[in-house]
């Protein structure tokens, strides 16, 4: 266990570090100015151009900059974001929140509602599963910005049950402005953990100790739980651990389609103006999420399945 | 303010759709219907206001492109930062909505013609209740000269000699030659008054959201979380004759079309300056929850023409690329009839004095009209006809296409070949500031204004030699002498007649093309009114007299 931890560990520490080198050498390679953003799309007089670049030392050689940006990042300094003239890692702390949130909310739903749906329609044939199946290939077709809209329009718009800019105070608030939002995020992860989970379902049915089981007429209950569900499970977290934290990439574009100031919109615009300090610093924060994220699935596979010894992947 | 309606939202939902699924705000203009004639004369008599509040109200949210990333005047140079400034801070002089120039922070008088004396009034205070002095305002202006600033507005001290207090509440200002233009920037962002004390206590971070501002507006900065949403709440020790009748804005960040849409119909969003043509402006307009109001702009939509050589720099076939421009189809769909044909290259929203010089000067100008077969001839006088142009541009921001579009069509027409160079947003400045970009291309799009209402402001940039956006190295002797003759000439009256003047020839000789001349788009909740409608808001106090609609 120690030493599984301890290679996650230098696992995350070496992925930052790659992460963090071709990104900065990706940002440095794309043309354009980060000095651009201040100028609205009009010319900026060129002393002053000069006054900035020499400020934020955009002039150095790029392996000059990155080690530059390293040693301060080692340190706890990620440096300062041009265009908003303010701390990255305040930035960072101010944003982390409701991204987490949003994610969390849009992991609850595609988890209950998900591996419910999928249970149901694996354990039912007939019109429900039918119905599943038709309502999950729906979910999985649509976008999420075309989700945010749709849900917008009806929910925000018309009915008026939920605020459709931002992400408002105080848990309950927050809570009520989040719910589409989430629900936007999480409608196509939720379609493909259902049809994961209903197709796992279906293949433990039809294993032969499950037949024999239930024909040695064991309780149905008992059945499902410990040979069909308990078996299907692994599968299932591992699909849903995968797009559960591939939404925290996709949480930009929900995010700027509702208006809310998340780490996700905050990288979509910081890309677009070449901000490499806060482009670094939220990606770094990304990847270490998704290291962290698939190790914690792993854990939770050495739980659900006692034979799988952690770090070692089941099949 | 929360309201539902559900025909309006549908309309604008489906518009939404279609923005955010190809990206593209508007049809392209050469094959639009043309519904509305453009209304030009009607389109001069804009409305610079909106009807007076009736009473207070609470707390607005109010819409800008993105969120506001700078509060220190020096650097601010782009809507949303000046629309922060403005929500918070006086300048020494003050521009009207209907562009007119009169006290601000302080009164101007003129001993001679190179002194320029500002008397600071009596009673200004800041947000703390300390007194404004002459030495905060020095110290104001100055900071726009430090180079380690690296302030934007640098140059528009050009001809001053020097700043001194001269008295408690008494700035002098001498300069090297009579310079009217500098009182039409004191009036903006290099003009804004910030307290030295503050501003030097707080360093580097002054004007960022760890250092804030104090200055001595109507609304005080309340909370501002850096990229989110910035707080201004009223100042009641305010010395000015009234006090704010709104009591909290929150200016918001707010850069997708279909989101300010949505908030605007549900009652959220309370408020916008429109930065760009909006899609879903009709859609909007239809709903009754909302009014737009149009208003004079100093923005002109226009083609930069940056080829020094080449088949542009032929003021033939500029002329032709000019008449072969389908105007009218493209304010139609573009701008839903929010722009006019333009005659000049200034848009007549920057007629900040000498109106009826103006004025008879615009109405003697023809209207530009579509006459693809005499651009074509002109062309073909030129020699040019099959020879290539290269417009610069970016599919990313809708508006900048479509014109590239427009043009490309119009250039097709009159037998000239078209290379399109399209680059991403962010590298679209670089057009702006980087020779080697400027000339790779022959021209490029820009929706460009002055810093203040006077067609000189904008003229000087891109038709005096030097200019800074004088990228095609134009010069016309003629034009040169008026617009230098006007800068020293005090009497507004003359002063028109010299740049009317100037801008005859600049209309004629097009060193840029005007496409449009738009209007300010000020979009309220039907709940509120008394916001100026017009680009005064971008450096003069624009919140304030904000209130209950009766």
């Amino acid at each position: 266990m120690v030493a599984f931890v301890l290679r996650r560990l230098a696992l995350l520490v070496v992925a930052l570090l790659v992460s963090s080198f071709v990104i900065f050498a990706g940002l440095q390679l794309a043309p354009g100015d980060p000095l651009a953003a201040l100028s609205g799309g009009r010319s900026l007089p060129p002393e002053a151009l000069e006054a900035l670049r020499a400020q934020y030392r955009l002039d150095d050689p790029f392996l000059v900059q990155y080690g530059n940006w390293l040693v301060h990042a080692v340190q706890g300094d990620l440096g300062q974001s041009i265009a908003q003239r303010h701390d990255v890692a305040t930035i960072i702390g101010e944003r982390i929140g409701v991204t987490a949130q949003l994610v969390a909310l849009a992991a609850v739903i595609i988890l209950v509602a998900g591996v419910g749906l999928g249970v149901l329609a694996g354990l039912r044939r007939g019109p429900v599963d039918a119905a599943v199946l038709v309502v999950t290939t729906l979910l999985a077709a649509i976008p999420s910005f075309v989700a945010a809209i749709v849900l917008m329009s009806v929910f925000a718009v018309q009915l008026g049950w939920f605020p459709a800019v931002g992400a408002g105070d105080g848990f309950a608030d927050r809570l009520h402005h989040l719910v589409l939002p989430a629900i936007a995020l999480a409608a196509s992860a939720l379609a493909i953990v259902a049809r994961v989970t209903r197709a796992s379902v279906r293949e433990e049915l039809e294993r032969e100790h499950v037949e024999t089981a239930v024909s040695r007429g064991l309780p149905r209950r008992l059945v499902l739980r410990r040979h069909v569900l308990r078996n299907a499970a692994i599968p299932i977290a591992t699909v849903s651990g995968i797009t559960i934290l591939s939404l925290i990439a996709l949480s930009a574009v929900v995010e700027r389609a509702f208006g809310i100031n998340g780490l996700g919109a905050t990288l979509v615009q910081a890309a677009a103006a070449k901000d490499l300090a806060l482009v670094q610093g939220i990606s770094l924060v990304l990847v270490a999420a998704f290291v962290v994220g698939n190790t914690l699935v792993d854990l939770v596979y050495a739980v659900l399945d006692p034979r799988v010894t952690v770090g070692s992947r089941a099949a | 303010m929360r309201r539902n309606r559900w025909g309006t939202a549908a309309a604008a939902v489906a518009a939404a759709i279609a923005i955010a699924g190809c990206g593209r705000a508007a049809d392209e203009g050469g094959t639009a219907a043309r519904t509305t004639e453009a209304t030009a004369q009607d389109a001069l008599a804009l409305d610079p206001t909106t009807p007076p509040a009736t009473g207070d109200v609470d707390a607005i949210t109010w819409a800008t492109y993105r969120p506001v990333q700078t509060i220190d005047p020096i650097q601010a140079f782009d809507y949303p930062d000046n629309t922060a400034v403005t929500l918070l801070c006086e300048s020494l002089l003050r521009q009207h909505p209907d562009g007119s120039i009169g006290d601000g922070l302080a009164t101007a008088s003129h001993p001679d013609d190179t002194t320029l004396v500002l008397e600071i009034k009596e009673g200004a205070t800041f947000w703390d209740g300390s007194p404004v002095t002459a030495e905060d305002a020095v110290y104001s202006l100055k900071r726009n000269m430090d180079e380690r600033l690296a302030g934007f507005y640098g140059s528009v001290f050009a001809r001053v000699e020097s700043i001194e207090a001269t008295g408690e509440r008494e700035v002098t200002i001498r300069l090297e030659q009579p310079d009217t233009w500098l009182e039409g920037e004191l009036s903006q962002m290099p003009g804004v008054v910030v307290q030295k004390a503050y501003a030097e206590r707080q360093g580097k971070r002054f004007g960022t959201p760890a250092g804030g501002t104090m200055c001595t507006g109507a609304m005080k900065l309340d909370a501002w979380t850096g990229g989110d949403a910035l707080v201004a709440v009223r100042n009641d020790d305010y010395w000015g004759e009234r006090p704010s009748s709104v009591g909290r804005v929150e200016l918001r960040g707010v850069p997708d079309d279909a989101n300010l849409t949505n908030g605007l119909l549900t009652g959220e969003i309370d408020g916008t300056y429109l930065a760009g043509p909006l899609a879903t402006a009709d859609q909007l307009k239809a709903s009754g929850e909302v009014t737009l109001y149009e208003g004079p702009s100093y923005a002109t939509d226009a083609l930069v023409v940056s080829a020094a050589e080449g088949p542009l720099a032929d003021v033939r076939v500029r002329q032709a690329l000019s008449k072969a421009i389908d105007r009218r189809a493209y304010i139609a769909s573009a701008y839903k009839g929010t722009a006019l044909l333009p005659r000049t290259l200034a848009n007549p929203g920057t007629w900040g004095y000498g109106r009826d010089v103006f004025q008879a000067d615009w109405d003697r100008l023809p209207e530009p009209e579509l006459d693809v077969e005499a651009g074509r001839r002109l062309v073909e006088g030129a020699g040019a006809t099959g020879q290539t142009i290269t417009i610069g541009m970016t599919e990313e921001i809708p508006n900048l296409a479509t014109v590239a579009q427009v043009v490309r069509t119009a250039a097709e027409a009159i037998g000239l070949k078209v290379k399109l160079k399209a680059v991403s947003a962010a590298n679209y400045i670089n057009f702006f500031v980087d020779p080697k970009a400027w000339s790779s291309v022959d021209a490029f799009p820009t929706v460009n204004y002055p810093d203040y209402a006077d067609p000189a402001a904008f003229y000087a940039t891109f038709a005096l030699p030097g200019g800074s956006q004088n990228y095609s190295g134009y010069e016309n002797p003629r034009v040169t002498e008026l617009l230098e003759e006007a800068r020293t000439t005090a009497d507004p009256q003359r002063r028109a007649e010299l740049v009317a003047e100037a801008g005859d020839v600049l209309a004629e000789e097009l060193p840029w093309i005007p496409i449009v001349a738009p209007a300010t788009v000020l979009i309220m909740s039907n709940e509120i009114t008394g916001a100026p409608a017009s680009f005064s808001y971008m450096g003069a106090p624009w919140a304030d007299t904000i209130g209950a609609k009766g």
